[in-house]
């Protein structure tokens, strides 16, 4: 019998799997429904497979997979999502989980993952891996900012106009122009609100 | 009142008329003063003299009360002028009656106002020098008084430092208008460069003006043209005017019959040019474009030509004035574009929480519902009882369903609702909520009618659900009252139950609810809980102005 801890704030899900996996050779040991359940209930009661959802109302569920990646014996965990955006989707990549299923595929196809994970192999939605792979070719392709253009942009999301920011960096005005420009072509973006309001993301990577 | 609207209309930025005329007075003065009491001899020395300095003082008045461009022309040459007058009044004029000082502070005036401290200062060193080597060429004349001398040029001394402060300072000053006097344009919806045009009109009481401003580094630019009481957009394919290098944004005057434009740097002298050397006329004549003011803005991201034509009295204080109307318009529309970002970034935000909202519900719940016929197949297929898990599953659909056409009437909504409004659905909304956990769910309100935003008045329904759904299934409770009230710019939601309390951890106290928390915390509201068995309130508070975001 496979031990399983899900991890879903979402009652509908919860309610679905338990009824999934009634009567199968997976024996459901509870649900947790935050970060901070999760992180209480893992050492209690120490699953083999966790059911990770990745949304979840205190942080992530990549968040739990971070903390379980860092310890020596962990149990394996299957990632299961209802959509990620690119840069949940590196950071899972990352953390290599064993199984990553999609709540918008075929149901069938988490008992497939569930059964797969347990034997000891990998089993990622061919839709998730396309995506995860197309992110990253994105990633690998985008130049990559200078220490200034990130204080540039850092300048920009704090709303300061170009006058502000040259005096900041202590170049010319046009300078500032020069390097903005640079910027909105670098990152595909149309002008400063789109830099401002995407500056956390464009920073980052 | 009438005739002081008209006086002022006819000195209001026309400092070189008040030069022009200051200096008739000054020699029509000069002139009456020495023919009264004078011998016929005295009169023959300075008759011819006088005669010529109020001649000409009265032709360069008239001839430049009109013209600016030769107002600007001959501004050195009467300069010069001034400044012999005063050197010969100096030391031809004796005792109090002399009018030497007035003759002193008339081109130190005029060079302030026209120009700037420096020339203020250089027009009074030269005066002073002048002055000098007058009285070191006459000290040994009879008629020379040394105490009489020193006097003068002390006075001489105090007038020019006085002036070279008024001068360096009137630069700094907003002569004309304050920036605040234009705060009132600025309103949301409107059309930016139409508003702004329309203020740069007003206050130069121009009737013809168009108002252009294109991203930097793009040449294409959005413009807006007015004149006879009509406005039209139209899009710039070229820059109106040539952008000078040295001495930041500038402002032409021009006369596009006669071929001409007059600027002037800032702190600097005019120059003077021809208008096809500086402007696009073919542009400029297809916009209506005659004579008048063409003045550059530059903002942090744009750049953009104010051109105003039609203008009364136009003067050469027009460079000023319209350099100073071109900032002010520029900062008009960075307030424009602020509104701009701050209502794309609010919609944007708006998006995003609406979509966070159907993933959260609606897809999760069909992929939830996905899952469930997945495990009635399996069951059926090895003999299971299917039918309450089928009859469970259909609840849980209709449920749904009603969840998801109350978010589609709200969102349907073209206006925020009122207070009155967003109750009566609530009130809607709790009879279903009744209906479908058979519990006796009521509604009451009190507060002022307020506008409830959408984002607001989903989150309001949206916790009233879940907190229902938790007094029930995790309560047990068969009554719930909810309370709604509006205070202080924040609407308090309140949800009391009679079920058995939230669970407490380790004894301490209650657990909030998640949901209920996530979704509070989005809408930057509080959350309190008081619970006990027999007795549970959820005491939510959500600000009213951060509903938009």
């Amino acid at each position: 019998m496979t031990r399983v801890l899900l991890v879903d704030d979402h009652p509908m899900i919860g309610a679905a799997l338990e009824m999934l996996l009634r009567g199968s050779s997976y024996e459901l040991l509870g649900r947790a429904r935050s970060v901070a359940e999760a992180n209480r209930a893992i050492p209690r009661e120490k699953p083999d497979l966790i059911l990770l959802d990745v949304n979840l109302p205190d942080g992530t569920g990549l968040d739990v997979l971070r903390r379980l990646v860092r310890t020596r014996a962990r149990p394996r965990v299957i990632l299961l999502t209802a959509g990620m955006d690119e840069s949940q989707l590196l950071t899972a990549a990352d953390l290599r989980p064993e199984g990553m299923v999609l709540k918008t595929s075929d149901p069938g196809l988490l008992t497939e993952a569930m059964d797969a994970v347990a034997a000891g192999n990998r089993w990622i939605d061919p839709e998730i891996a396309d995506r995860t792979r197309r992110a990253q070719e994105r990633a690998d392709s985008t130049p990559a900012l200078t220490r200034r253009e990130r204080e540039l942009i850092e300048l920009v999301r704090q709303g300061l106009r170009n006058r502000d920011i040259a005096t900041e960096l202590g170049v010319t005005e046009g300078t500032v122009k020069v390097y903005l420009h640079a910027i909105f072509d670098k990152l595909q973006v149309e002008n400063r609100t789109e830099l401002a309001l995407r500056a956390a993301e464009l920073i980052s990577r | 009142m009438e005739q002081l609207t008209t006086l002022r209309s006819l000195f209001k930025f026309h400092s070189g008329r008040v030069i022009s005329l200051g200096r008739v007075m000054l020699a029509i003065t000069l002139f009456l003063v020495v023919m009264v009491g004078r011998t016929r001899s005295e009169l023959t020395q300075t008759y011819p003299f006088l005669t010529l300095y109020a001649g000409l003082a009265v032709i360069i008045a008239v001839a430049t009360w009109k013209n600016w461009w030769l107002d600007a022309r001959l501004s050195v040459l009467t300069h010069g002028f001034d400044m012999a007058v005063f050197t010969a009044i100096a030391f031809s004029s004796t005792g109090a009656t002399s009018p030497f000082v007035l003759f002193f502070i008339l081109p130190l005036l005029s060079a302030a106002v026209r120009w700037s401290w420096r020339e203020t200062a250089l027009t009074a060193v030269v005066l002073i020098l002048l002055f000098m080597v007058g009285g070191f060429l006459l000290y040994e004349s009879a008629g020379f008084e040394l105490q009489r001398f020193v006097l003068r040029g002390s006075i001489l001394i105090i007038l020019t430092l006085l002036l070279m402060w008024f001068g360096g300072h009137q630069r700094f000053a907003r002569t004309f208008f304050r920036l605040r006097d234009s705060e009132s344009v600025v309103r949301e919806g409107q059309n930016p460069l139409a508003r702004s045009l329309e203020f740069a009109m007003r206050a130069s009481q121009a009737a013809g003006g168009a108002l252009i401003v294109g991203a930097i580094g793009e040449d294409a630019a959005d413009g807006f043209v007015a004149a006879g009481g009509e406005g039209r957009n139209f899009t710039a394919e070229r820059a109106l005017a040539v952008r000078f290098r040295e001495g930041g944004d500038i402002a032409l005057l021009f006369d596009l019959d006669a071929g001409r434009a007059l600027t002037r740097p800032p702190q600097g002298y005019f120059r003077f040019l021809k208008a096809a050397s500086v402007i696009d006329v073919d542009e400029a004549r297809r916009l209506g474009l005659t004579e008048g003011v063409i003045a550059e803005i530059s903002t942090g991201a744009h750049h953009g030509w104010l051109a105003l034509w039609d203008v009364p009295d136009l003067s050469t204080d027009f460079l000023d004035f319209g350099r100073e109307l071109a900032e002010t318009v520029g900062a008009l529309l960075e307030r424009y574009a602020l509104l701009d970002a701050i209502e794309a970034g609010a919609a944007v935000r708006t998006r995003l929480s609406l979509a966070r909202d159907v993933h959260d519900s609606i897809v999760q719940f069909l992929a939830g519902a996905a899952f469930r016929i997945e495990a009635i197949k399996r069951s059926a297929r090895s003999g299971g009882a299917v039918v309450p898990d089928l009859d469970e599953l259909k609840r849980l659909f209709v449920e749904e369903q009603s969840e998801i056409r109350g978010f589609i009437m709200a969102l349907r909504q073209h206006r925020d609702l009122e207070l009155a409004e967003a109750v009566a659905e609530l009130r809607a909304l709790a009879e279903r909520l009744g209906q479908q956990w058979s519990v006796d769910c009521r509604v009451s309100a009190e507060g002022d009618d307020v506008p409830i935003p959408l984002r607001l008045q989903l989150d309001l329904q949206q916790l009233v659900r879940e907190a229902v759904a938790n007094a029930v299934r995790h309560g047990g409770a068969d009554r719930i009252d909810v309370g709604l009230s509006v205070a202080s710019g924040q609407v308090r939601l309140s949800v009391a139950d009679n079920g058995s309390g939230f669970p407490a951890i380790n004894g301490d106290c209650a657990t909030e609810p998640w949901s209920l928390k996530e979704r509070v915390e989005r809408a930057h509201g509080s959350l309190k809980l008081d619970s006990a068995p027999g007795s549970t309130n959820v005491l939510i508070s959500l600000p009213l102005r951060g509903a938009a975001a």
